[in-house]
This record gives structure tokens, C-alpha cells and sequence, in this order.
């Protein structure tokens, strides 16, 4: 559990001196935005309420893959994967501490491009705001465990900002999914509907566990 | 090796002939003709694929816990193998969905969750080609067969649960087969196995010679070094 919040800790502290994967990640988000609202057609504009979801999430991927990415460049400076790997503890609980940092990281990412959502489409979030944040919460965390354990195997790997797209994006299909039905309901009914939360409860837990239980294998030189 | 590869040939070789007889004495389906036989050779290759897929993650599982790596040889051509069942078995549900349900591809949960199965165990082999160094490749690409085994059936929830239109049929299990018709599935699921099991058993064969033909160079080069 100590080794949890130390690395919690580090990796928080990292990323409120430098900010670099928060800001390259909000930056993207909101350029993915852009993007998808230029490639729709102009005839959508009434549309496109129904689409603010899948657009959403979209980001929301595409922004915790870049952020994903980074979990462990850092770590790769000076060898340090080695000494983490090196601390008596279970690996799991140093999965869970990277895991956790990434998540919280990626919240607060997914926390402004909603507000830029809501100005951006005229939304009122206001109302459903809490229950969005736990969808989004849900959803993060999905990204957070799946993407910590395949961004520690594929920073050791050549190509290795291609290659955690490619492994982590056919994962995330049941937390994307669940999580764009549950969006998309929440913001045109008001309600949230229980099966996709259903589900990305259990993707989430599904994540967590195979990922704490093979992390050891993964660290291991 | 050798009596593996003689069994599974001949294996092959009964089930094949039997199966083209079965197939061309089965009855023409009432509704979609001659073009109905394709179920002969569809769902025995999802069979095959799965199964290639299932052992690539157990022999992953099994790489992990003992280290030894002729496992990790045998998970490489099980997903090898697998692929290029599952090609085949997604090229064919292509053909069947044109003909029976008028679009190339209709989003059918099962037929996408094979899909999203396929791309898995081809970033898989990219995860392989790419690993630095092949004690890495073998445990990351572990890892990602175990991990990518547990999003298997989560996958296939989500997509129903997405309204994915269901129009997969369940033909063995409602027992609508008509008369004539389960003895040629059942020896087509026969020969795609034995075909399955041939191509493992030389891939296999082929990562052993390989991983010998290194170490044989390696101690080639020590002796001269020496």
C-alpha cells in the first residue's frame, strides 16, 4: 500500500512541475474536437446533438492513448523501470500507483474538455454534471488500468508510440461502448441507464485484475 | 515430432476426402440453394480460430509460470495458425452475409466480436515482430493473449449491449439442421481441425528448428571467439 502512494506521489508530483502530459493531452483532446466537427458535414449541425457523445468519448480515447504513451517514458531515463522493478514490494501495488496517477491525470483532462464541450456545442452539463463525472470517472479508469499494463510493455518496444494504439484501442471496446450509451442516454433522457454502468464496472474490474496479477511478468528483466 | 506430424496428416487427409463426399451429397437448401454449403466450411472455421486463439493464451499462461520456452513457441504458432483461420473464416462470413442477408457486413455481434478477436491477435504478432529481444517478446506477448482471452466475452456483451442486430443463427443448438445435413458440419468441423492441427503441429516444428539453428550459431561463434 506504501508503494501505492509512493508512486502515486512521484508520478502526481512529476506532472505538476513539468504538466507536459496535461497540457500535450487537453491540447489533443480539444484538436480532436476540431477535427471530427470540420469533418462532419454541414447538414449535421441539427444532428449533431446525438453525435456529442461518440465525440466525447472519442477524445477522451484518443487523449488517454497520448497520455498513455508517456506513463512510462519517463521511467525509461537513467533506467529507472529497473529500480522500480527492483523495490521489494508487489509489482501489482506499483501498477495500481502508476494506474492511479494516470487516472487522476486523465481526469482532469476529461473534466475541462466537457466544459469545452458545453461551450463549444451550446450544452447544458450543468444538470447531469455529477452523474457524468462518474461515467467519465468509469470510463477513465478503464483507460488508466488497460493502459498502464500495455504502455509498460510497449515503451520497451520499437515503434513504441505506435504500438500501444494498436494494443490498447480493440481492449477499450467494451469501456468506449458503455461508456458512449451511457453519455449518450444521460444527456438526451436524463436518466442513466444501469446496464452500461453494468458494464464498465465489470471492464473495469476485469482491467484491474488481470492487469495487477500480471504485472509482475511484465517488470520482469 | 515426426509421428505428430505423420498422425495429423493423415488425420487430415481421411477427414478432407470424407468431408468433400459429404458435401457433395448433402442436400440443397431450400432457401438459399447450393450457396447454403458454405456452412460446411464457415463455422468449422470460427471453431478452429477460436481454438488456436484459447491456445495461444493457455500456452502463453503456461510460458509464464514455467519459463520453459518451447511454450512460448507453441503460443507463436497457435496464433500463427489461428489467424489465418480466422482470415479465412472472416472472408467467408463476408461471402454469407452477401448472399444471405444482402450486405457485405452487417455488424452482427458475433461476426464483430471475431473482428475485434482478429485484430487482437494481430497486434499480438506485431507486439512480437516488435519486442526488443525474443525473452521479451515472449512474456509481453503472454500477457497480451491472457489479457486479450479476458476481453473476449466482454467484447461480445458490450456489442449486444449496443444493440448490435443479432441475425447469427444457432442452427446445432435449435437443431434446425435439416436432414443430411449435420453429417458433412460435423466432419468439416473434423477436417478443419486435422488441418489445424497439421499447420500447428509444422509450425511448431518449424520455431523448434529455428531456435536450435541460433543456439548451434551461437555456440559456433563462441568456439571460433574462443
Amino acid at each position: 500500500m506504501n508503494a501505492l502512494l509512493a508512486v502515486l506521489w512521484k508520478d502526481l508530483a512529476i506532472e505538476w512541475r513539468s504538466r507536459d502530459r496535461f497540457v500535450a493531452m487537453l491540447v489533443f483532446s480539444l484538436l480532436v474536437v476540431l477535427v471530427l466537427y470540420f469533418a462532419a458535414p454541414p447538414s449535421l449541425d441539427a444532428a449533431l446533438n446525438g453525435y456529442v457523445p461518440g465525440l466525447l468519448w472519442v477524445a477522451y480515447v484518443f487523449a488517454g492513448v497520448l497520455g498513455m504513451n508517456r506513463a512510462f517514458a519517463a521511467e525509461l531515463e537513467n533506467d529507472a523501470l529497473s529500480a522500480l522493478a527492483l523495490a521489494p514490494v508487489d509489482r501489482g501495488f506499483l501498477f495500481l500507483g502508476k494506474a492511479a496517477a494516470s487516472f487522476l491525470i486523465l481526469a482532469a483532462v476529461q473534466a475541462f474538455t466537457a466544459v469545452f464541450f458545453a461551450l463549444a456545442f451550446s450544452l447544458d452539463f450543468w444538470a447531469v454534471a455529477p452523474r457524468l463525472a462518474a461515467v467519465a470517472a468509469l470510463g477513465g479508469l478503464g483507460i488508466a488500468c488497460a493502459g498502464t499494463l500495455l504502455s509498460a510493455i510497449s515503451v520497451r518496444t520499437r515503434y513504441r508510440e505506435v504500438m500501444l494504439p494498436l494494443l490498447l484501442l480493440p481492449l477499450l471496446v467494451p469501456v468506449l461502448l458503455a461508456a458512449v450509451r451511457a453519455t449518450t442516454q444521460l444527456l438526451t433522457i436524463g436518466s442513466l441507464p444501469w446496464p452500461p454502468i453494468q458494464m464498465l464496472i465489470v471492464a473495469d474490474a476485469v482491467y484491474a485484475i488481470v492487469s495487477f496479477l500480471t504485472f509482475e511478468y511484465v517488470l520482469d528483466e | 515430432m515426426d509421428r505428430w506430424k505423420r498422425a495429423t496428416a493423415a488425420a487430415l487427409a481421411v477427414a478432407g476426402v470424407a468431408w468433400g463426399w459429404a458435401v457433395w451429397h448433402a442436400p440443397v437448401d431450400a432457401l438459399q440453394g447450393d450457396f447454403a454449403r458454405i456452412v460446411f466450411v464457415h463455422p468449422p472455421l470460427a471453431f478452429a480460430a477460436y481454438l488456436g486463439f484459447g491456445l495461444t493464451a493457455l500456452a502463453g499462461g503456461v510460458f509464464l509460470a514455467t519459463r520453459r520456452e518451447a511454450w512460448d513457441r507453441f503460443a507463436l504458432a497457435s496464433a500463427e495458425v489461428g489467424v489465418v483461420f480466422c482470415t479465412l473464416m472472416l472472408l467467408t462470413a463476408v461471402i454469407w452475409a452477401k448472399a444471405a442477408w444482402g450486405k457485405w457486413w452487417s455488424w452482427d455481434p458475433r461476426t464483430t466480436v471475431t473482428l475485434l478477436l482478429y485484430l487482437i491477435y494481430v497486434a499480438y504478432l506485431l507486439l512480437r515482430a516488435y519486442a526488443e529481444g525474443s525473452e521479451r517478446a515472449a512474456r509481453f506477448s503472454a500477457v497480451y493473449a491472457l489479457v486479450g482471452l479476458a476481453v473476449v466475452p466482454l467484447n461480445y456483451f458490450a456489442i449486444e449491449l449496443a444493440g448490435g442486430r443479432a441475425i447469427h443463427p444457432d442452427n446445432v443448438s435449435r437443431g434446425s439442421f435439416g436432414p443430411g445435413m449435420l453429417l458433412p458440419f460435423l466432419l468439416g468441423i473434423a477436417a478443419t481441425l486435422a488441418a489445424f492441427a497439421f499447420l500447428l503441429v509444422r509450425r511448431f516444428e518449424l520455431g523448434n528448428l529455428r531456435a536450435a539453428r541460433a543456439e548451434q550459431t551461437a555456440s559456433a561463434a563462441l568456439r571460433e571467439g574462443g
